[in-house]
């Protein structure tokens, strides 16, 4: 590459991570500023920050709680969807049947409806059977999105291993689930580890279901922020503490498994 | 018999038969090739006895077991795999111990057992690398240290030798024999190599389309093919087959004309290539052949002959051919004693 075009390119990722970042940034200077500076009409970068938005809201208003919930949904739902998910996709590696392509597009196409269309039958699915207003509700419904992200991604991570492993696994002496378990899975590790994260920052950052599942108890961060929406008006500091409270663990997370994850996304998008 | 196959024919959901009826047995302690080409069967016949395939019909006997339905693990059998299937996340030394680790055998013992088959096996530098770190032939030892380390009665091979270089393959080839012969174990070697198959087999088994062509030592099979498939199977070049009619003692096809022990009719003759022999022009037995092309494959020295009808005949000679040029007519015999016989309808050797 030339010279001229590499300070091209550097430009463009400038323009493009400014544009990405600046919302963040503002978000970050918001939750550390006073009422004042937040509704002043000139946008200010340098201000008196006040660390008082943070216990006003995690504290006064006990949005504690509300992390914890986000933890174990996010958690739950991740692990659920694992459980199931990835035999699932083992077998979709692996196995011949009659119209297993066909199935497998059915996984993905329970992901194209929106999500408000089955929003109100899964409430009232949920109330029939005595769910609504508790993290399981919130943790299965997750499960149902995630579920075929895991199959999807999976697929690919468990195609990429030779057939003739589990077979030299077999040989070796352990009975088929053992080889699945006990080589395969370890073998697959790193693709787990990005579709779990994966899972994690979409149920995290779910708010449709969880808002319409769970009114009070059990609301994880997400249902909280629209909370500090009052009739004497909204409370934007508290509103950016939240955001920043809950965007921490998908940044990190997502730095960490960043190499993986776009691997197992672009193994979806070739091998479907 | 310690394995058999009894009339097992696997057939595949696309509707392929992989193995029609095949009837097969031998002892424990051969070296037992399964050779033919690709699509012959070979390799289902060896994931059956592995029992990583299960029979359409037919039983599969270990010792006198019925094992036709038994998993993998309870069989008592080795298995290495063309591309080595090693453990990429695990170093060389849990490779080899791994079928140990799964039978809860003690540390000691592991260490001990690991080893000494590394020491046999000439692997003992690199048991702690991880399998990304080794070479073709180092990671083929591996396997066959990984099949063999938990003292399996059966070790089967799967085209063991043919993701290696040449040379490589030479050397390993003459390793295993030398670890057959150490070991005292059966041996299932599954080729499409006939030079592999004929220096390793105690007995080999020729497969065509399925179905078992030959099973016996590879020197009777080279010196009396039972087939006209297994004529022109083996040997290098294969052997010459050449369609004709005999009359009164004399087989004709083309320009080829040679004493024959056999009554009138139709027959396939056939003729290794290095038995043909070069003749005096004016020798009663003598006949006249156009080369068509020469290959110097020293020290050897093909020559192709194009007969009447379009059928190639090649001959093999250690005999300085400089002077012969293509186009050039040459004067040859067959040997009585070297010709083989075949049943034109059928392909069937006849006596």
């Amino acid at each position: 590459m030339s010279k001229s075009w590499k300070i091209l390119a550097i430009g463009i990722l400038a323009c493009v991570l400014v544009l990405a970042l600046t919302p963040y940034v503002w978000i970050l200077l918001t939750s550390f500023k006073g009422r004042l500076d937040i509704l002043s009409t000139q946008p200010t970068w340098f201000f008196m920050p006040t660390f008082a938005n943070y216990p006003a809201v995690f504290i006064d208003k006990e949005y504690l709680p509300l992390v914890f919930n986000s933890l174990v949904i996010s958690l739950g739902s991740t692990v659920l969807s694992i459980l199931i998910g990835a035999p699932a996709a083992y077998v979709f590696a692996r196995t011949d049947f009659a119209g297993k392509e066909d199935l497998f597009f059915f996984f993905l196409t329970t992901r194209m409806a929106p999500p408000i269309a089955i929003a109100v039958p899964l409430f009232l699915f949920f109330t029939t059977i005595g769910l609504t207003d508790t993290i399981y509700a919130v943790v299965i419904a997750h499960t149902s999105f995630n579920l075929s992200l895991v199959v999807w991604m999976m697929r690919g991570f468990f195609a990429e291993i030779p057939k003739e492993i589990d077979e030299a696994a077999m040989m070796d002496g352990r009975s088929k689930l053992g080889a699945f378990v006990r080589v395969i899975v370890p073998l697959a590790a790193p693709g787990l580890a990005a579709t779990a994260v994966l899972c994690f920052i979409m149920s995290w950052n779910e708010f449709l279901y969880a808002f319409i599942l769970v009114a009070f108890e059990g609301r994880p961060l997400t249902v909280g922020i629209p909370g500090l929406i009052t009739p004497h008006g909204t409370l934007w500091g508290q509103v950016a503490a939240v955001a920043v409270v809950a965007t921490l663990p998908i940044i990190v997370f997502t730095f960490l498994v960043q190499r993986h994850l776009v691997r197992g996304l672009t193994f979806g998008a070739v091998k479907g | 018999m310690a394995v058999s196959f009894k009339e097992v024919t696997k057939r595949f959901a696309d509707g392929t038969v992989a193995l029609d009826r095949l009837d097969l047995g031998f002892d424990l302690g051969e070296f037992i090739v399964l050779l033919g080409p690709s699509g012959s069967g070979k390799t289902t016949a060896c994931r059956l006895l592995a029992g990583l395939e299960q029979p359409s019909s037919g039983r599969i006997e270990i010792e006198g077991r019925d094992v036709t339905n038994v998993p993998p693990r309870f069989r008592g059998i080795g298995m290495v795999f063309q591309n080595y299937a090693l453990y990429s996340h695990k170093t060389v030394f849990e490779n080899i111990a791994y079928p140990l680790r799964i039978r809860k055998v003690a540390a000691a013992e592991i260490e001990r057992s690991v080893k000494d088959m590394a020491e046999l096996l000439r692997i003992a530098h690199y048991l702690q690398r991880k399998p990304a770190q080794l070479s073709g032939g180092q990671a083929q030892r591996v396997a066959v240290a990984r099949a063999l380390v938990w003292q399996p009665a059966i070790c089967l091979m799967d085209e063991p030798l043919s993701n290696l270089d040449a040379l490589l393959r030479l050397h390993m080839r003459t390793e295993l024999n030398r670890l057959h012969r150490k070991l005292d174990k059966t041996f299932v070697f599954v080729t499409h190599d006939q030079e592999e198959a004929m220096t390793l087999a105690t007995r080999m088994a020729v497969l065509k389309e399925g179905r078992l062509v030959q099973f016996d030592e590879p020197k009777t099979i080279y010196r009396r093919p039972a087939n006209r498939f297994v004529a022109e199977f083996m040997g290098r070049p294969a052997m010459n087959t050449i369609d004709g009619v005999v009359k009164g003692g004399i087989f004709k096809a083309g320009a080829v004309a040679c004493a024959v022990d056999r009554p009138d009719g139709p027959v396939t003759l056939g003729i290794r290539p290095e038995q043909i022999e070069f003749m005096a022009s004016n020798a009663p037995a003598a006949m006249t052949l156009t080369v068509d092309v020469k290959e110097a494959i020293e020290p050897d020295t093909l020559l192709i002959f194009q007969n009447a009808g379009g059928q190639a005949i090649t001959l093999r000679t250690q005999t300085n051919c400089d002077a012969i040029e293509p186009g050039q007519p040459v004067s040859v015999s067959f040997p009585k004693q070297a010709l083989h016989y075949f049943d034109a309808a059928t392909g069937k050797r006849v006596e």
